[in-house]
């Protein structure tokens, strides 16, 4: 499936990242994807943990040159 | 024969400690007890003390705000603890390969300094931060730390609906450029661990260099040195305790400290109550009121409401800023530059307005065991952790309060 959205949360520290992808998913229908691009170390743990909870898919993490991963979240 | 059993065992031990964050209530558990070591030598875990500290002596290469006399950083205990927490967080930085300096966009370094100087009001009119007046001042029975933890709470709740509204009216704000230097290039960066070895060794340096004359500061390095890394392998962080229930709804920050404050609540008691590290009748009081602070009710609400601002908007409390600082987020060093810099103006220019307009009866030493006994103080502090856990737990089942 395609994804349905991008976020760059790049430079952003805790809390901005998870509060911009958790206001971006509600504008997703069920099986929409998203994409987020980030740098801080703490939403590689709270990103997974939030999809565990929220019953949402996470797909993929994968670390990039820069110090940048990205995360990829799918709707449930 | 798998991948792990090949391994080295000190391979995997290091894997176990840098490979990937550890859950936030292992953090909380080894914090607290860290914080009983301290309070056993000395006395328990401040962060805006030495922060002032700080502030102090860059004020006073100036001639300013010295009338009383300064002390050195490096003789006062909470001063090295404070540039001690950045040092162990850069050290377990560096060994996770979790190192980079990163510039966030203009309006969040911005928030930062904002954020930062919001705290340093609130610490210094609330006599105390997340750290000295709540996750210490509340196992040390502290009256006035239950009433900071109630004006925390408030000041994060109205803080995170500012910062929702913000992100709704005016997304750029937290957008824009960014940059990202020294980051490990994905399965390299070994330079990061080897940075790390040499800063854990000047730590261990510092630490032997005050070993004969000063062994109570000697402690006070190591402890601190392993609460920065601690707290940043474990992402300890006040803020996120009080705020995530009401933003993602998620406990595991909560529990953290929750955890944290039992463990402690049962080694301050006993020290307490046994008057350990005391002499004499009169230091055994002074014992039990340690980490007490002159601040029930009213001080400690309005401290405690200011602090809970500053820290949402900053994104990280007063150990959250400093081991942060550590990771290099920058907008970190904007927020603990704010409260080096405007902690003693506040003490100088606001705090004495503040004594002033409040009566006595507003700013008093609350020692629970006083008024309820050991036994009932104990059971208070322990009911009302119960109580939070209870909250945050059902909560998180619920989604009730969550904004997400």
């Amino acid at each position: 499936m395609e994804l349905k959205m991008t976020l760059d949360c790049k430079g952003l520290s805790c809390p901005m990242p998870m509060m911009k992808v958790a206001k971006a998913m509600k504008d997703l229908k069920s099986g929409e994807m998203l994409e987020m691009f980030g740098t801080d170390p703490g939403t590689k743990t709270d990103l997974p943990n939030w999809c565990t909870k929220t019953g949402n898919e996470f797909m993929e993490m994968t670390d990039l040159d820069g110090g940048v991963t990205r995360m990829v979240v799918k709707k449930s | 024969m798998s991948e792990s059993k090949e391994k080295n065992p000190l391979v995997q031990l290091f894997d176990t400690f840098f490979g990937k964050h550890w859950p936030v209530w292992v953090g909380g558990i080894v914090l607290g007890l860290l914080n009983i070591l301290l309070f056993a030598i000395k006395s328990p875990w401040g962060a805006s003390g030495g922060i002032t500290n700080w502030g102090d002596n860059f004020y006073s290469l100036f001639g300013l705000f010295n009338e009383k006399g300064v002390t050195a950083i490096s003789e006062n205990n909470y001063g090295m603890l404070v540039l001690l927490i950045v040092l162990g967080s850069f050290a377990g930085a560096l060994f996770s390969k979790e190192f980079a300096i990163r510039i966030p966009p203009k309006g969040e370094m911005i928030k930062g300094f904002l954020g930062g100087s919001l705290m340093a009001i609130g610490a210094t009119v609330g006599i105390g931060c997340s750290i000295g007046s709540f996750f210490s001042g509340v196992p040390a029975l502290s009256g006035g730390a239950i009433v900071f933890a109630i004006g925390l709470f408030i000041g994060v709740i109205v803080s995170l609906k500012y910062l929702l509204w913000e992100m709704e009216k005016f997304p750029g704000w937290s957008s824009g450029k960014s940059y990202n230097f020294l980051a490990a290039k994905p399965n390299k960066g070994n330079w990061q661990i080897i940075i790390g070895v040499i800063v854990l060794i000047a730590i261990l340096l510092l630490s032997y260099s005050y070993s004969k004359d000063n062994m109570v500061m000697s402690w006070f390095i190591i402890i601190s040195g392993l609460m920065g890394l601690i707290s940043q392998r474990s992402r300890f962080c006040i803020v996120k305790s009080f705020r995530d229930p009401f933003m993602s709804g998620e406990s595991e920050g909560a529990v953290g400290v929750i955890a944290g404050l039992a463990v402690s609540l049962i080694g301050f008691t006993v020290i307490k109550i046994f008057g350990i590290g005391a002499i004499g009748e009169l230091s055994l009081r002074a014992r039990e009121l340690t980490w007490v602070f002159p601040h029930f009710w009213a001080k400690a609400a309005a401290g405690g409401f200011i602090f809970g601002l500053g820290m949402t908007i900053a994104g990280g409390c007063a150990v959250g800023t400093l081991w942060r600082m550590g990771e290099g987020q920058i907008k970190l060093w904007f927020s603990g530059l704010a409260m080096v810099l405007i902690s003693p103006l506040s003490n100088k220019f606001l705090v004495p307005v503040v004594d002033n307009i409040l009566p006595q009866s507003a700013k008093f030493r609350n020692y629970l065991p006083d008024y309820l006994g050991y036994d009932g103080a104990f059971a208070l502090v322990l009911g009302i952790l119960l109580l939070w856990y209870w909250f945050v737990k059902w909560n998180e089942r619920t989604g009730r309060f969550s904004a997400f």
